[in-house]
């Protein structure tokens, strides 16, 4: 890695850029994002250890966890150095990953949502993991992995290792579901009922609801499934569901427009998961759907005993699964690539494996690590942890598709929010965001 | 006054013309090259000439976007500039009381807008906010403010009229300052009522003043930025998908750089021709 008073710009980039226009936009980024990438990493290894740059994305109790992680890395690895900055959540990650790449001062290391993967492949800007020394033994989840996260990952070479994973799941209030004398619903119909048995109304105004949940893609994708259908055929081809998607948007619109049991929360993206969070914590909501991301976060703070619980099945069991791949950006000088696979190799070890699902919520990622928490007991006394890891026997994998990502935040989304809040046909709504996919695919 | 040199005025006025040139000029002509090509800042743009501008005015989005920036901008003017001058007229007197109300009034302007926003998620939650439930129990049914999509730009301009009012106000008071009180006493030794001395007097002499709050008002609510990013992402179903928003979210959400510049030039000419429009409008005014 090349210096330039205390600006980290890889030797590679340097070379590209300078048979560029002395004014071209990309430079200008480059200095920009350069400028900005210097602030906010602002610090330069005195000591020779080879740096890798890791951009992460969790606020939270996600992030300690993770900063504790980097912070052992660096404290036990005397050749290695993890520089680890925090970006926003998935979307602002995403975008100044983006911009980055453009500017060629990606990062070394940073983690994606899978949604995103195929197409930063397909656009040739991941570096190939499969080559480098150990990848053979990591020992992942192949349902968590690149195998079978994707439809015919493990036909493509290596670019994303799994990192915190996660299966949409269910949250009960065991105080409230214990007096009220309920279970966990296992269908749509007994979550539709169980929903309305539970939701509160004080002179008209509903102070507690049944079941909350975010209009989200990831839920209904969900839903899909449940329903029997399938957003993107194997083939490639954008079905949004079919039959199923309408059912699975008709069902979010009788419960929140004709039962007026469940609360879509207010806000996009990840705000609206956070008010739903909230909800439940607060008591307003008696059970929410939402990422296995947020068991500890619930759990601890929670003055109730949390229940956690499978989503319930409509014609079968499905979830999709979620959370992020750990990538690496191409561009990066040796010493920084060697960098971030020791680290990708440290967190993948069982130790740290465990450490980070047991801290957090989410699944552990590799084999040995699911056996060495099954032999010690710790599913026994922890049984919210074991549901998402369960759920994966029902897991659908994502096609590998480049536009699946577009299709999710402009197509679909959209529309799930006017078919839920603005009560417009879901059957038209769908149609339409299918010739959409089409045609502009 | 004659310039030394006849060069001299153009040269005091290089270094305004460079920055703007630099930080203005360059990043338009870029952003209107950009909206003739399809890029995604990852693979290589493909050149589509005008298709991002027939598509946006084609869908119908173009018009949605810039209708509702313009309802917005509308309630935000006439909220702030309303609300302004009312608080001025009755803030325009000497006494302890009225300069603690006009440093509170102002006070918000300082906050910062993300302050702002978080202060009212709060008081507008539907359940838990302090709106909802002491309008709850006053007996009234009040609405989602933030979740419901027919009420959340109402929620957001209520939101930025607070935030932006102590400025207006502020503004108003110096050209309260500048009416002369020879004048208002002469109209009332006359027989003027209040009112109407404010109506013949004062409000015309605030011409200039109004002018000036109305338009950067106008600018400012167009720009806004920061109450929907944090109080609403747009949503409910687009319904505060504001102009800047929706740029930020087709260049940085969507990986749609060309059509994210496509709306950056019309956004800039519509903000022009309205500017010109109001300075044309408070030009004949004066003229008057």
């Amino acid at each position: 890695m090349i210096r330039d008073g205390g600006l980290r710009i890889p030797a590679a980039a340097r070379a590209r850029t300078d048979v560029r226009a002395p004014w071209s936009r990309r430079r200008l980024l480059t200095a920009a994002a350069a400028c900005s990438g210097a602030l906010a990493c602002g610090r330069e290894r005195r000591d020779g250890r080879a740096t890798a740059s890791l951009w992460f994305t969790y606020g939270g109790r996600n992030r300690e966890v993770l900063l504790e992680l980097v912070a052992k890395f660096n404290a036990s690895k005397p050749r290695y150095f993890i520089d680890a900055v925090y970006q926003g959540d998935y979307f602002e990650g995403l975008a100044k990953l983006r911009t980055a790449l453009y500017a060629r001062v990606a990062p070394t290391l940073s983690h994606v949502i899978g949604e995103v993967v195929p197409y930063l492949a397909e656009a040739g800007v991941l570096e190939a993991l499969d080559g480098l020394p150990g990848a053979e033994t990591l020992d992942v989840v192949p349902e968590l992995g690149q195998a079978r996260s994707w439809i015919g990952g493990d036909e493509r070479p290596l670019v994303a290792l799994p990192f915190n994973r996660s299966t949409p799941i269910a949250y009960l209030n065991g105080d409230i579901f214990a007096r009220a004398g309920l279970a966990a619903p296992q269908s749509w119909s007994e979550l539709r009922e169980t929903a309305r048995a539970l939701t509160q109304r004080n002179a008209g105004r509903v102070t507690r609801y049944g079941f909350s949940c975010p209009i989200s893609w990831w839920f209904w994708v969900a839903m899909v499934g449940q329903a029997g259908g399938a957003v993107i055929e194997p083939d490639g081809e954008v079905s949004l569901g079919g039959e199923a998607g309408v059912e699975a948007l008709e069902f979010w619109q009788t419960l929140v427009s004709r039962d007026g049991s469940m609360r879509p929360p207010p806000g996009r993206d990840y705000n609206a998961w956070e008010q739903t969070n909230q909800d439940f914590l607060a008591g307003r909501a008696a059970m929410i759907w939402t990422s296995t991301a947020f068991l500890k976060y619930l759990e601890d703070n929670a003055r109730f005993p949390v229940v956690a619980a499978a989503l319930p099945r409509e014609r079968r069991f499905a979830v999709p699964t979620g959370g992020t791949h750990w990538v690496m950006p191409r561009g990066a000088s040796a010493p920084e690539r060697a960098a971030a696979w020791e680290f990708l190799r440290f967190v993948h070890a069982t130790e740290q494996v465990i450490h980070w699902s047991t801290s957090t919520g989410y699944m552990p990622v590799t084999r040995q690590a699911v056996q060495r928490l099954e032999a010690s007991g710790y599913y026994r006394t922890h049984p919210n942890d074991r549901v998402a890891y369960d759920q994966l026997e029902v897991a659908m994998p994502w096609p590998w598709s480049t536009e699946l990502f577009r299709v999710q935040r402009e197509i679909v989304q959209p529309r799930l929010e006017s078919a839920v809040l603005s009560r417009e046909n879901a059957r038209a709504l769908l149609h339409e965001a299918r010739l959409l996919a089409r045609s502009s695919g | 006054m004659n310039p030394t040199r006849p060069f001299h005025p153009y040269l005091m006025l290089l270094p305004t013309a460079l920055l703007l040139a630099v930080f203005f000029f360059y990043p338009l002509f870029v952003a209107a090259k950009t909206s003739l090509t399809r890029w995604d800042l990852l693979t290589p743009a493909s050149y589509v000439g005008l298709s991002h501008y027939a598509e946006l005015v084609h869908s119908g989005e173009l018009f949605e976007l810039f209708g509702r920036t313009l309802v917005f901008s509308v309630i935000v003017v006439l909220g702030a500039g309303g609300a302004g001058l009312a608080l001025a007229v009755a803030l325009d007197r000497p006494g302890r009381f009225p300069a603690f109300c006009r440093s509170a009034v102002f006070s918000a302007y300082v906050v910062s807008w993300v302050s702002v926003a978080l202060l009212w998620l709060w008081v507008l939650d539907a359940q838990a906010g302090v709106l909802n439930r002491t309008l709850a129990a006053a007996g009234l049914h009040p609405p989602d403010w933030l979740g419901d999509p027919r009420w959340a730009l109402f929620a957001l301009a209520g939101v930025t009229i607070w935030k932006i009012t102590g400025y207006a106000t502020v503004l108003f008071l110096a050209g309260l300052q500048d009416v002369p009180p020879s004048v208002l006493e002469a109209a009332a030794l006359d027989g003027a009522s209040p009112m109407a001395r404010f109506r013949r007097i004062t409000w015309p002499l605030l011409g200039p003043t109004t002018a000036f709050v109305t338009i950067t008002s106008l600018i400012l609510s167009f720009q806004v930025f920061d109450v929907v990013r944090v109080m609403t992402q747009g949503g409910p179903v687009r319904s505060t998908t504001l102009m800047v928003y929706a740029i930020y979210e087709e260049v940085f959400m969507n990986l749609r750089v060309g059509r994210a510049s496509a709306l950056v030039v019309a956004f800039f000419t519509a903000l022009m021709l309205l500017t010109s429009l109001e300075l044309w409008i408070f030009s004949k005014r004066r003229a008057l």
